[in-house]
């Protein structure tokens, strides 16, 4: 039985979006809901349909396995199975399983009595693929701009990209994506480690306080955020990078056309200087 | 109205500010300099985090650290260049190795406060651990790799945008820095990190209506708070971290991104010259059908000029 | 609060964030759809995004003008009926005086007498005595003449059948637009240490001719004028020799920068980008490119740079270097230059030297 020894009591019934008792339950650890069910169908076809499309582009290596997108030539309609099809329903089933697996979480959340805060932050994550994949696709006018499904491949796509603006990183919105990527590493390392540190002291030391974080992040900076402080930061941070992603890819095409390092001429050109 | 009710149940920001005494701090051994003894308050900090601003702790090291980092600071905001020998003229990069040198010193010094500051709270150093990570990628492209190399010339200008043409350039120079494994692994932990702090941070916010937050207690004497952060995500993915060990998995991850980098940047140039023939070599870069004629290398026909 | 408060409150945020927002589009060059092409195999990107908005307005600034109707090709040889005519002496007479009016509106418009100094004809010609050399303007002409059969008839890996005439580069003007000067037109540029403030290596500039970036400025010199190493990717997986420098893959993709913004194209027009030097997968384009660049080299040693000794002084570059020529020369932020009007079909006179 895989239950935790303090599991039982919050094994509730109800607490459900849609269907009521139907599919309240668990399977070994997992809860399973109609979430769950959605889930695991889009889940278990989008991985038939990657195999499916591993065997017609005769590899199995699981580094150069290639699901792309159909030629720019198919517009927003559909194209054949092994033109590109194949991705066409591969992404609505992707689609399907994220927002499943979010509401799975909601339900989740209900029955635990807890915040939507996670599959809010999950929400934000599927935004950005729905970005690529769909949202700037359509906006370009062909599915032919998602990018494959693919290990390496997707990296080419990222490579091919990049450089339509000549040098992708004098993006704005890309700037501020990653530098949101780097704050939120270090705000966790500084995070996970602070909590380590004040409960692993040295040997035969006793456990630390609260009091002992904010007095060091205090003597190191000058300001310590606090315990709950550090959450919200953090969810702020990721959510931020996440979302000035999908910023950062959506402008790139659809709203600006030329290199990247040419949008700066606005600042080049400003009166005081130039 | 109920989607508006639902979310001032959040806890985004906080409603109500209670400001108490302040405080100021474990007391820490003697030494040459005292922390303070005054703080400040910041209202909008307060909406977010602790209101609390100060008491400040400059020490022998921060003294030294910040007086190192503003030389720095100072020869780049006046000039920059890249350069060539071991002290090349000051015009032709001596000025780059010399900010260098105070950044790597200012840090360095930094690192020892960091170190001090935990000991002297009798707390463990798993800050000062995690920060000699982002120092090793730091020394990696400033110092270690330009030696490997033989030339300062290898190393990053700094610059906000001559070092994202440094980047470009360097990424092309070594035959597209996707297919360097130990970058793939970077950014892998990278996302990796974010995508885990919006997990944890989530969580912990979720189960703040349970006083979630505070996880030294919860680690130590398991609430509420913690069994249902850990059966979330069981029910979600079958699978939870304890309220110290999801710690150690961002020490981790955070860690293993500066870390991984470095040995990715180490490696190119000195052990590896083009990664995209390097990926064909191992055959995990992959092939696409021709669509155009095959194209030739005109350098190489005859009769070319 | 009151309820009213906190919605009026809200209302407001949503009202600044929706302002913000449109700000924020208004802003944008484009508004989508954009012109797409496809050259490549499918979903890795290799295509060209333009904006349709740019690209009319490129092809209005690139419309060819009117063609000089031809003339009889037979008849005595313009050096029979003309004194002094040393290129296109083998033209009839009546190409000869064609190729002359069409040169009159490509390069100096204003009439054929010539209304004012450095317009029509006397842009070159002394009035009085046709054949006069004295003007540099008609020494630059005679060798610009023979510059442009040269590219039309060795060239054609370049400028195949399309060719070019002398309306390519000047567009109407007497010195074209779009020319290069050793030092990138920045006065400072302090490759060689300037004091203090230390060199810059012609670098950190937001070069006018690199697209904007802060690559080095002037790559033309070292990579056109002397013909130095454009290919700097490793050639093999693990190093075997000592290889090119961060600074020498900069100067290149300065280069690059200033093709791909000439053309106004990006990267993936000539490259599959996930490897640069690889010539199997990319586009044909580059074999293209790769004549234009040697091209740039041979007409620039052999035609515009020296004619530093023709030019007066103030017609100099800083460096007192003669005006050179690159990629936007020709083609002035289009795929082809003049739209791709057939140069050479148009006017046959600026092929080769008949026998």
């Amino acid at each position: 039985m895989a239950m935790l020894s303090f599991e039982r009591k919050y094994r509730v019934r109800g607490g459900t979006l849609i269907g009521g008792d139907l599919f309240d339950f668990w399977v070994g650890p997992f809860f399973v809901g109609i979430f769950g069910v959605t889930a695991a169908f889009f889940s278990f076809l989008g991985t038939v349909l990657i195999f499916y499309g591993a065997s017609l582009q005769g590899t199995f290596n699981p580094w150069t396995i290639n699901i792309a997108p159909p030629d720019l030539k198919y517009g927003l309609g559909l194209a054949p199975l092994a033109e590109g099809g194949l991705w066409q329903i591969i992404t609505i089933c992707a689609i399907g399983a994220f927002v499943s697996w979010m509401l799975r979480e909601v339900e989740i959340c209900r029955k635990l009595g807890m915040g939507y805060h996670v599959p809010f932050a999950f929400g934000v994550a599927i935004f950005a693929y729905v970005t690529l994949v769909v949202i700037r696709p359509v906006l370009l006018g062909a599915w032919g701009h998602g990018f494959p499904y693919g290990i390496f491949s997707h990296l080419d796509w990222v490579s091919n990209v990049g450089y339509q603006y000549l040098n992708f990183m004098y993006n704005p919105a890309h700037m501020i994506a990653v530098t949101f990527f780097f704050t939120t590493t270090l705000a966790l390392s500084l995070h996970g480690a602070l909590v380590l540190s004040a409960t692993n002291p040295k040997d035969g030391e006793p456990v630390k306080t609260p009091e002992h974080e904010n007095a060091y992040f205090r003597d190191f900076i000058g300001y310590s955020v606090g315990t709950i402080g550090i959450h919200r930061l953090g969810l702020f941070l990721a959510l931020s990078a996440g979302f000035w992603s999908a910023i950062c890819i959506v402008i790139s095409g659809p709203f600006w056309t030329q290199g990247w390092p040419r949008w700066w001429s606005w600042w080049l050109d400003l009166p005081i200087w130039s | 109205m109920g989607l508006l009710t639902t979310i001032d149940y959040q806890n985004i920001f906080t409603r109500v500010q209670v400001r108490g005494p302040d405080d100021l701090g474990i007391p820490i051994a003697k030494g040459i300099y005292e922390r303070g003894t005054t703080a400040s308050h910041n209202y909008w900090f307060g909406k977010i985090g602790d209101a609390q601003v100060g008491p400040f702790y400059l020490g022998v090291w921060g003294l030294l650290s910040i007086a190192c980092g503003i030389i720095a600071f100072e020869i780049i905001g006046l000039n920059t260049s890249q350069g060539f020998k071991i002290i090349p003229p000051l015009s032709q990069g001596g000025w780059w190795c010399i900010a260098g040198f105070f950044i790597t010193v200012s840090v360095l010094l930094w690192w020892t406060r960091m170190y001090r500051r935990a000991k002297a709270l009798g707390m463990g150093t798993h800050v000062p651990w995690a920060f000699a990570a982002a120092i090793w990628l730091m020394l990696v492209l400033g110092f270690i790799r330009p030696v490997a190399m033989g030339c300062w010339c290898e190393a990053v200008p700094y610059g906000i945008f001559p070092h994202l043409d440094w980047v470009q350039a360097f990424s092309i120079r070594y035959g597209n820095l996707h297919y360097n494994p130990f970058h793939a692994f970077s950014i892998v932990f990278l996302y990796g990190s974010v995508l885990l702090f919006a997990m944890h941070a989530g969580t912990i916010l979720a189960v703040t209506r349970y006083g979630g937050e505070r996880e030294i207690e919860q680690i130590v004497d398991r609430g509420t708070a913690s069994e249902r952060a850990a059966l979330f995500w069981r029910w979600t993915m079958g699978f939870n971290a304890s309220m110290e060990s999801i710690h150690r998995w961002a020490w981790w991850f955070a860690v293993l991104t500066p870390i991984t980098g470095g040995i990715g940047i180490l490696l190119t140039g000195t052990v590896v010259d083009n990664w995209y023939l390097w990926a064909q070599h191992y055959g995990f870069a992959p092939s696409y059908p021709p669509v155009n004629p095959p194209v030739v290398d005109p350098a190489l026909l005859p009769g070319a000029r | 609060m009151s309820t009213q408060i906190k919605s009026s409150i809200r209302f407001g945020t949503i009202a600044a964030m929706s302002l913000g927002l449109g700000l924020l589009l208004a802003g944008c060059q484009q508004n989508p759809p954009e012109a797409t092409q496809q050259n490549g195999y499918r979903g890795v990107a290799l295509e060209q995004v333009q904006s349709p908005k740019i690209l009319a307005k490129l092809a209005e600034a690139n419309q060819a003008p009117e063609v000089v109707p031809p003339g009889d090709r037979t008849g005595p040889r313009a050096s029979q009926v003309y004194q002094n005519v040393k290129v296109l002496g083998d033209l009839s007479e009546t190409e000869f005086t064609r190729i002359m009016v069409a040169m009159t509106g490509w390069v100096a418009p204003g009439g054929v007498s010539g209304s004012d100094e450095g317009q029509g004809c006397s842009y070159c010609h002394n009035l009085n005595n046709m054949a006069d050399e004295s003007k540099y303007q008609y020494q630059t002409a005679r060798r610009m003449i023979q510059m442009t059969r040269e590219i039309n008839s060795n060239w054609t890996n370049h400028v195949g059948a399309t060719g070019v005439s002398c309306y390519t580069c000047h567009r109407g003007n007497p010195i074209p637009s779009q020319t290069w000067f050793t030092g990138g037109g920045h006065p400072k540029n302090l490759a060689d240490g300037g004091g203090w403030m230390g060199a810059n290596n012609g670098q950190n500039l937001a070069g006018k001719h690199v697209g904007r970036a802060s690559l080095p400025a002037d790559p033309f010199t070292p990579l056109i004028q002397y013909a130095e190493t454009i290919r700097m990717t490793g050639k093999t997986a693990l190093p075997t020799a000592k290889g090119e420098t961060i600074a020498v893959s900069e100067r290149t993709n300065a280069l690059m920068n200033h093709m791909s913004e000439s053309l106004g194209v990006n990267c993936t027009f000539c490259h599959n980008s996930r490897a640069f030097a690889e010539w199997k997968d990319a586009p044909p384009q580059r074999v293209n490119a790769f004549h234009g660049i040697r091209m740039l080299r041979e007409i620039n040693a052999n035609y515009l740079a020296p004619l530093n000794t023709t030019y007066p002084a103030t017609k100099l570059g800083p460096e007192g270097d003669a005006a050179k020529a690159y990629c936007a020369t020709c083609h002035q932020g289009a795929q082809k230059p003049v739209n791709g009007a057939p140069m050479l079909g148009e006017y046959p006179e600026l092929g080769a030297p008949r026998p």
